[in-house]
């Protein structure tokens, strides 16, 4: 298993009584990009938050790094090498671009670590650069996303989990937020990218996994996923 | 827990006497917690302090043994109503109630039917008898206290009073009052009046207000508690302001006297004062050798008072019938207490007893001023 | 006009404590949804602290800082033993915890204290007062105005400039974010429960060299004050709760002071009126707090 560095094997998530994931089983391989594509509630985003330790693993295993994670709690995931980019971006409206960066640095880096990425991402995002003591949630969509890019690789993460990078961005941002994330993989971060914009996912990723109804529809490399009926029909089953 | 624990030693008590059908059955309303804690806790004490020893000698007048029933009422009015209920139906053939009176009307009020005699531990204010001819007080007034000081603080040559009241209780606000009508009555004149919120956070409003006063007092009363009057001092000394200050019994407490400088020469009134050789220093002694407390306020030998009370209105009476009780109690004319004597004849059934008028020295002490008994004649009515 | 400026001083001392327990109330129910009920006996522990080092012989100013470090040690006692465990139950479950931990240390006070007012004498100077052109001040409520505006300007440096400021702010925001970026659950809380302690601890100084005693109630009355500031402010919200305080303890000074002896046992009233009308027309109190992510 050294050449995955999440594996999920037959993950159930509950909420009460429904059971949003059921028994699923996928991995991310080192350095690869894992799409997990799917319709609107067909339990993608409760995936990664149970991987992130958000929301609680109900049966099944979710190992990263060749660890379990079962009891952790998202700090200490996040801790242990692993960046979010959660759904919504959720970026500090009322702190500045500057200090949603400090803030993303203080349990992931030393001080002088935290400074020098500060400095490495306002170059990176040279937007964010000189945004930097404005309000967060005076950014534009697409700049906020960056900011939540450039937060979530404040820990130096060896794993990415992106959820809906793209949703709600003018396309030609979404072409920048793509580019980032291949840009990101060729530094050697491996990711799993939750994405409605199939296309584009399957532009980018190594391995997609199709979810339908809290289960797995199917999985393979993207160029036989995107002749095959599949993923039509799992994103019609909603 | 103190509360079951309480419970737990009632039903004792009452398995352990139940059987004895002549028992004199008092039911004590006593707060643990709340407001009136502080007051009922010693005024209790000392009333079980002295049942108990008459309890050694065979019960009230040597005959009648007295079983106790105590409830807490944790200063809820509503909660001391339903205990004084339960207390009654238990057979309670007489009520001790809460130090003040508000909780003693709301007490009054289901005593009344059965006429059972009800006396308040300390309430002063003179309207809580005027429920009925079965409701007592059993320290002297504050009409009797605003009028024995304030017939002082014009001998001591006082023109302007100033007063500070509170509408939230009958105690704060009748206090000054009565000051006020028996300083104006002797030639005083009241120049103006500040109102507070029990618990106010903040008096420095009122204090910037004397000072600016159109008439400068020279002399502020208050019947204002703790932890009000502290409060108050503070501000006034802290503005500068060094006017003299005149209140009322409950300035009586170490917490008070303990306030160093700033309560330096206040003057209050007082039901006692334990000098030397009297009864009340004698009961301070026999309380302190059997408990290992000390009781540093009159509301230990006011409770002790009480149960001299009830003895002497139950020989009187020649029966424990609550009617009769009352109606001896009522008559009961210079009658024997620790504290003080106390006439309830011609009263309204506010006991007539000695009022003391002591002074705070700023070492924590207090120094004896006078005694005397207010002139019945010219008592402002309540 | 030296009146007026007299109970704009009065006013500013009285406001500024208010200020304190708010914000110490907002930062708590920010971060973690607690409107803690017992932030009021975090005072009355401090104050205890203060009466008991003067018991045991410390000299004033050295009680005075215990009093500060026992409130703050309180604060973090109740937040490691009674909400830590219910950490994340809603808002109406933490309340009625924080009403249990408040009566249960009101009744260890009582018990274990004293259930009267226990005395606290300060050196006679600490009561003094001073004149400015014509006007008598007294050295405690500006005492008490210069050590809030200190706080506040403590508080302030803390929340603007150092990173577990940020981090509060953040938290305030969306706490679960923060998580998500590898903070400590945990040191977070605690460190907004300790700002909360010490603010009230601040706030137990001031009351009791001003008002000379403590006794098992006494932080019930100004934090319930504090509260309603908190409301008038915005919950949650730490701009408002600074805000909501000066504004309800300048209307109690004001109505005290100018209010016509008829009117003015409705004192009380007219203040919760004027904060009623308020909320009437901006609910969301005068400066809402950002709503966040958080549900």
């Amino acid at each position: 298993m050294s050449d995955t560095v999440l594996d999920v094997a037959e993950l159930d998530v509950r909420y009460g009584p429904v059971r949003a994931v059921r028994g699923i089983s996928f991995g991310v391989a080192r350095g690869g990009i894992t799409a997990l594509l799917g319709a609107n509630g067909a339990g993608k985003s409760s995936t990664l938050m149970a991987i992130a330790g958000v929301v609680p693993i109900a049966s099944g295993r979710v190992s990263l790094f060749g660890q379990p994670t079962s009891k952790a709690t998202p700090d200490a995931i996040v801790r242990s090498g692993v960046g979010i980019c959660p759904e919504g971006r959720r970026i500090f409206a009322s702190l500045t671009v500057e200090e949603n960066l400090i803030v993303a640095g203080t349990a992931v880096a030393t001080p002088q670590t935290a400074a020098t990425r500060r400095a490495e991402m306002m170059e990176r995002f040279p937007i964010l650069g000189e945004r930097r003591r404005q309000l967060a949630g005076l950014l534009s969509g697409g700049e906020q996303q960056m900011l939540a890019v450039a937060r979530a690789l404040m820990g130096a993460p060896r794993l990415l989990l992106m959820d809906e990078p793209s949703l709600g961005l003018a396309p030609q941002m979404v072409d920048t937020i793509f580019s980032i994330i291949e840009e990101l993989q060729g530094e050697g971060i491996s990711i799993l990218l939750v994405e409605q914009n199939a296309a584009l996912a399957l532009e980018v990723a190594n391995h997609a996994v199709v979810m339908a109804n809290g289960e797995i529809a199917g999985q393979g490399a993207p160029a036989d996923l995107q002749s095959d009926d599949l993923l039509k029909s799992a994103y019609l089953a909603a | 827990m103190k509360l079951k624990s309480l419970l737990l030693g009632t039903a004792i008590a009452a398995i352990g006497t139940a059987s004895f059908a002549e028992d004199y059955v008092i039911g004590v309303m006593s707060a643990q917690s709340g407001y009136l804690a502080p007051y009922d806790g010693p005024a209790y004490a000392g009333f079980k302090f002295c049942m108990d020893e008459k309890m050694a000698n065979g019960g009230l007048n040597g005959t009648t043994p007295v079983r106790l029933i105590v409830k807490d009422t944790r200063s809820d009015i509503a909660f001391g109503v339903q205990v004084v209920q339960e207390m009654l139906d238990d057979g309670a053939q007489f009520i001790v109630s809460s130090a003040d009176a508000d909780p003693t009307i709301a007490a009054a009020q289901i005593t009344a039917a059965d006429m059972v005699p009800t006396m308040t531990f300390a309430g002063t204010a003179p309207v809580l008898t005027q429920v009925g001819p079965h409701v007592f007080g059993s320290y002297p007034g504050d009409n009797q206290q605003g009028a024995v000081l304030a017939a002082y603080a014009r001998d001591q040559g006082f023109e302007k009073a100033w007063l500070l009241t509170s509408p939230d209780s009958a105690y704060t606000l009748g206090g000054p009052r009565y000051f006020g009508e028996v300083f104006e009555a002797n030639g005083g004149e009241v120049v103006g009046e500040s109102t507070f919120s029990l618990n106010q956070p903040d008096f420095s409003a009122i204090v910037t207000n004397i000072q600016n006063a159109e008439t400068a007092p020279d002399v502020i009363v208050t019947w204002a508690w703790e932890p009000d009057f502290p409060a108050f001092i503070r501000a006034l000394r802290g503005a500068g302001v060094d006017t003299q200050v005149m209140g009322g019994d409950v300035l009586d407490t170490p917490t008070v006297r303990g306030l160093g400088e700033v309560v330096d020469g206040v003057v209050h009134t007082s039901g006692g004062f334990p000098e030397e050789g009297s009864d009340y220093a004698a009961f301070i002694k026999r309380f302190e050798e059997a408990t290992g407390t000390t009781p540093d306020n009159n509301y230990y030998v006011n409770g002790c008072d009480i149960a001299d009370m009830i003895e002497q209105a139950v020989a009187a009476a020649g029966t424990t019938d609550p009617a009769a009780v009352s109606a001896a109690m009522a008559e009961i004319e210079n009658g024997k207490g620790t504290m003080s004597n106390f006439t309830f004849k011609g009263t309204d059934r506010m006991p007539l007893r000695d009022v003391v008028v002591a002074r705070i020295t700023g070492d924590g002490e207090k120094e004896f001023v006078l005694r005397q008994m207010a002139d019945p004649e010219t008592l402002p009515k309540p | 006009m030296d009146q007026l400026l007299q109970q704009l001083i009065n006013a500013l001392s009285l406001g500024g404590i208010y200020a304190m327990l708010a914000l110490g109330l907002a930062i708590v129910f920010s971060i973690v949804g607690l409107i803690n009920f017992a932030h009021g006996d975090i005072m009355t522990f401090g104050g205890y602290g203060i009466f008991l080092s003067m018991v045991f012989g410390f000299p004033p100013v050295a009680a005075l800082c215990i009093g500060l470090g026992a409130a703050v040690v309180m604060a973090l006692a109740m937040e490691r033993t009674a909400f830590r465990v219910m950490r994340g139950a809603d808002v109406i479950s933490l309340l009625i915890t924080s009403f249990a931990v408040s009566e249960i240390l009101k009744v260890l006070f009582q018990n274990g204290i004293s259930a009267r007012p226990v005395p606290i004498s300060f050196p006679a100077s600490w009561s003094g007062s001073y004149q400015i052109g014509g006007m008598t001040i007294g050295v405690a409520p500006t005492a008490s105005i210069l050590v809030t505006i200190l706080s506040l300007g403590c508080l302030t440096f803390v929340l603007r400039r150092l990173a577990i400021g940020m981090a509060m702010r953040a938290a305030a925001e969306d706490f679960d974010m923060l998580r998500m970026l590898g903070v400590r659950a945990n040191r977070v809380v605690a460190a907004a429960f300790a700002i909360s302690g010490l603010l009230a601890g601040v706030a137990a100084v001031i009351w009791t060299a001003q008002r000379g005693s403590v006794d098992p109630m006494m932080g019930f009355f100004p934090v319930l004050k504090a509260f309603i500031a908190t409301v008038l402010g915005g919950l949650g919200s730490l701009g408002g709760a600074v805000l909501g305080g000066f504004v309800i303890g300048t209307l109690e000074v004001l109505t005290q002071a100018f209010l016509p002896d008829a009117l003015a046992p409705y004192r009380d009233a007219i203040v919760l009126s004027a904060v009623i009308a308020v909320l009437l027309v901006r609910p969301d109190g005068l400066l809402p707090a950002r709503s966040g992510a958080r549900s």
